[in-house]
């Protein structure tokens, strides 16, 4: 048993919040409410520091294959409500193809990644409740592939050259790399602002080749994929109710009203004190599931019970924090309800608590 | 880093289980089930105990060189873990926080009479520090000890003393210096149960467990029942809070009734094709257990962790015991609402299930929201130094 951080662990979080300090300044997070939020300049920036290699092996120009690391990242990110969005590029697809592609011209798209390039995927799909089980076809035909359906709440997607894609055919379950000029997106308005697309695959044709793992591994494929952005989208709503419970600690040291300042009522710090207990569980059940998944493919159990906490913790600390701070948490110009939005984010995509809560419930009472 | 137990720990926990398998013998799990023996205290109880300090399994925590095992955190919180699992009610405040501090603080009668007996399983201890009217507030306790030639007379009332119906021994908190500040006038005794001025009520308790109200009229002890120096016994009230706050919230069994009920809905029928654990509620409600015992397990873990280095984190300590003590209480409703009316029934109904254990755990775990420094004491140290808030009032 062991908790600790690793030395270049502490350093990574220190001198990401260095820059991500000096970058994302209140100014600049108002512009990213309006525009299109992808800030061009940081992203840059991360990628000539190394941060975009984090969690990516060394030998295609990473620092090391350790989630951890890459969970303090997301972590910081959320933190700092950094207008980047890079589940689907560094997670989805650069985790995916660094441990399920063999294939030369798929494992360069890593490099890419960590220099900065934008390659995203498109997995979930409106309405469909069960992402293990794509709605969007693959026809297999020879060595081509002809795809169509309709996917969402893809990011980033006009800035991709390339898109990972899942799908289902009559071999199962398949992730494609496809190539972005070939689909038709449309920009999706998104509460929190974020640069989310609609994909629409109307029989694009793909050469059997943007398969990105050994034939009869899509599903396994699949299910990793899932797995690990339940965990690295944790670690951003780890960051965001972190960054909310520390917004209450201060505002409520601070407003005085009855002649004292507010934190000092047990009322309030009893629900601040409850905001420290979720982030608490949620810090630990990340911890766990990074951890285990460094050396573990198959992580399902772990994985959903860091995105049931990261759903429940980022609702309960959202609101805590909003009731806590009076009509300052709404307004515009403080900077919580910016994290609310964010948290709303984490805690529904790609599962939420609820849903989880019943796909955990599936898992352990069948197989015992 | 590495969230798991390492082969060592792993070995430590296998070994304990085996050794725990053979001590509760059909006899002893008899004699455990009648609710008059639930807290121990009955013949097979006092044979285990005997036989576990021959063993060498009493001791845990204490100093190689006063004949203890000198566990780490960690496999302490192993060793409760396993314990808790069997459901054997070991005296874990006389043999892990008592005894060792009666081992390294008592004069050279309670080192050789009573903690040596301690070891060997032959002892237990009630604990005497609430009274009537000091209960959160414990360092208000006005029971006295007053200072005589050759000893100490003491009077007073205790509230709570758990145990007293079967203990050797009373540890008691009293007030020897009447001028100083609240804490720093008391003293801690040993006082025997036997001396014709000790009398108690019984309390009986909503979980069928019994404690004691218990009176002390005046009592005469000789100087030799101090233990520690005079006025200084708020240090060894405190001293090992933390250990005592974690086993507390243990994860064993909350996680070991888990596995029982889940073992049971899966092997209940309620008609010809489904069993209990098939309906999509009752796997939200395991779900739900489910998730919270991993993140109990993960905070107790790194609390004894933390421990293990010789570093003290007050907020993470005290969300430990917030945190596990309020799961409890709800883990233990989603499981009786999986058995639903069964849950109700006594273990020497008929149609009674797990032997009764999770209305029992239920009806017990109440206590532990406010017992072992009240939630609301823990939420203010959360608040001021885990979230470096201002003081409540």
């Amino acid at each position: 048993m062991d908790f600790s951080e690793l030395t270049h662990q502490s350093e990574i979080r220190d001198s990401l919040d260095k820059i991500l300090l000096e970058q994302c300044t209140p100014e600049k997070l108002k512009e990213f409410d309006v525009d299109f939020k992808h800030d061009e300049q940081l992203l840059s920036l991360l990628a000539r520091n190394g941060y975009l290699g984090l969690g990516i092996n060394e030998e295609y120009g990473g620092s090391g294959e350790n989630l951890y690391d890459l969970g303090i990242l997301f972590e910081r990110l959320g933190y700092h409500a950094a207008p980047l969005s890079l589940v689907g590029c560094l997670v989805d697809v650069a985790q995916t193809i660094q441990k399920f592609s063999e294939e030369k011209t798929h494992l360069a798209l890593i490099g890419a990644i960590i220099s900065g390039e934008i390659h995203t995927s498109a997995i979930l799909e409106p309405l469909n409740q069960d992402p293990e089980n794509p709605l969007t076809r693959a026809e297999i035909s020879g060595d081509n592939l002809i795809i169509t359906g309709t996917k969402y709440l893809s990011e980033l997607t006009s800035k991709s050259k390339s898109i990972l894609v899942s799908v289902n055919s009559n071999e199962g379950v398949l992730l494609v790399l496809v190539d972005s000029n070939k689909v038709s997106i449309s920009e999706l308005a998104t509460t929190a602002n974020s640069p989310a697309f609609k994909v629409d695959l109307d029989s694009v044709n793909v050469d059997r080749s943007a398969i990105i793992h050994a034939d009869g591994r899509g599903l396994e494929a699949l299910k990793y994929l899932l797995q690990i952005n339940m965990v690295m989208r944790s670690y951003l709503a780890l960051g965001i109710t972190e960054k909310m419970t520390s917004l209450v600690a201060s505002y409520t040291s601070e407003r005085e009203q009855f002649g004292r300042v507010i934190g000092s009522f047990q009322a309030v710090s009893h629900r601040a004190a409850d905001c420290f207990i979720d982030l608490e569980c949620l810090r630990l059940v990340n911890q766990q599931a990074a951890v285990n998944l460094n050396t573990n493919l198959d992580c399902e159990n772990d994985a959903l019970v860091s995105k049931i906490w990261a759903g429940n913790a980022c609702h309960r600390i959202s609101y805590s924090a909003q009731h806590l701070h009076g009509g300052t948490g709404v307004d515009k110009d403080y900077v919580l309800w910016r994290y609310c939005l964010l948290a709303k984010e984490c805690e529904l995509i790609n599962g939420s608590a609820s849903q989880n809560i019943d796909k955990l419930g599936l898992n352990i009472t069948s197989n015992q | 880093m590495l969230i798991q137990l390492n082969t060592k720990q792993a070995k430590l926990k296998a070994e304990l289980q085996e050794y725990f398998e053979g001590l509760l013998t059909p006899a002893l799990r008899t004699e455990l089930n009648n609710p008059k023996h639930f807290e121990g205290g009955g013949p097979e109880f006092k044979k285990a105990m005997r036989t576990m300090g021959a063993d060498g399994w009493i001791g845990l925590s204490w100093k190689k060189e006063l004949g203890g095992k000198e566990l780490s955190p960690i496999e302490q919180y192993i060793f409760v873990e396993t314990v808790m699992r069997t459901g054997f009610p070991f005296p874990f405040l006389t043999t892990e926080s008592v005894g060792p501090m009666i081992a390294e603080h008592g004069s050279d009668w309670a080192k050789e009479e009573i903690a040596t007996k301690i070891l060997r399983g032959e002892l237990i201890f009630g604990i005497g520090y609430s009274e009537p009217n000091s209960g959160t507030d414990l360092a208000s306790l006005q029971t006295k000890a007053i200072k005589e030639p050759d000893g100490y007379l003491i009077n007073g009332q205790k509230m709570w003393t758990s145990l007293a119906n079967f203990s050797d021994y009373i540890w008691l908190a009293a007030r020897t210096d009447f001028e100083a500040k609240n804490h720093k006038g008391i003293s801690m005794f040993i006082v025997p149960t036997d001396d014709p001025g000790f009398s108690m009520s019984a309390i009986n308790t909503l979980g069928d467990v019994r404690t004691n109200a218990t009176f002390y009229d005046n009592i005469r002890v000789p100087d030799s029942n101090l233990v520690g120096e005079i006025n200084h016994g708020w240090s060894l009230i405190t001293s090992q809070l933390n250990l005592e706050r974690l086993a507390l919230v243990n994860h064993g069994p909350v996680e070991e009734l888990y596995r029982n009920v889940l073992k049971l809905a899966e092997t209940t029928k309620i008609n010809n094709d489904q069993s209990l654990a098939d309906l999509s509620w009752v796997k939200h409600n395991f779900a739900q257990v489910y998730a919270g015992v991993e993140a109990l397990k993960l905070i107790c873990w790194k609390q004894t962790w933390i421990m293990e280095s010789g570093q003290l984190n007050m907020a993470e300590a005290s969300v430990a015991k917030v945190y596990g003590s309020e799961f409890f209480i709800e883990a233990y409703r989603l499981l009786m609402e999986i058995m639903g009316e069964l849950s109700l029934l006594k273990n020497d109904s008929e149609l009674s299930v797990l032997n009764a254990k999770l209305e029992r755990m239920y009806r017990t775990a109440s206590i532990l929201t406010f017992g072992g420094g009240t939630n609301e004491v823990q939420r203010d140290i959360i608040a001021m130094a885990g979230l470096l808030m201002p003081r409540t009032r």
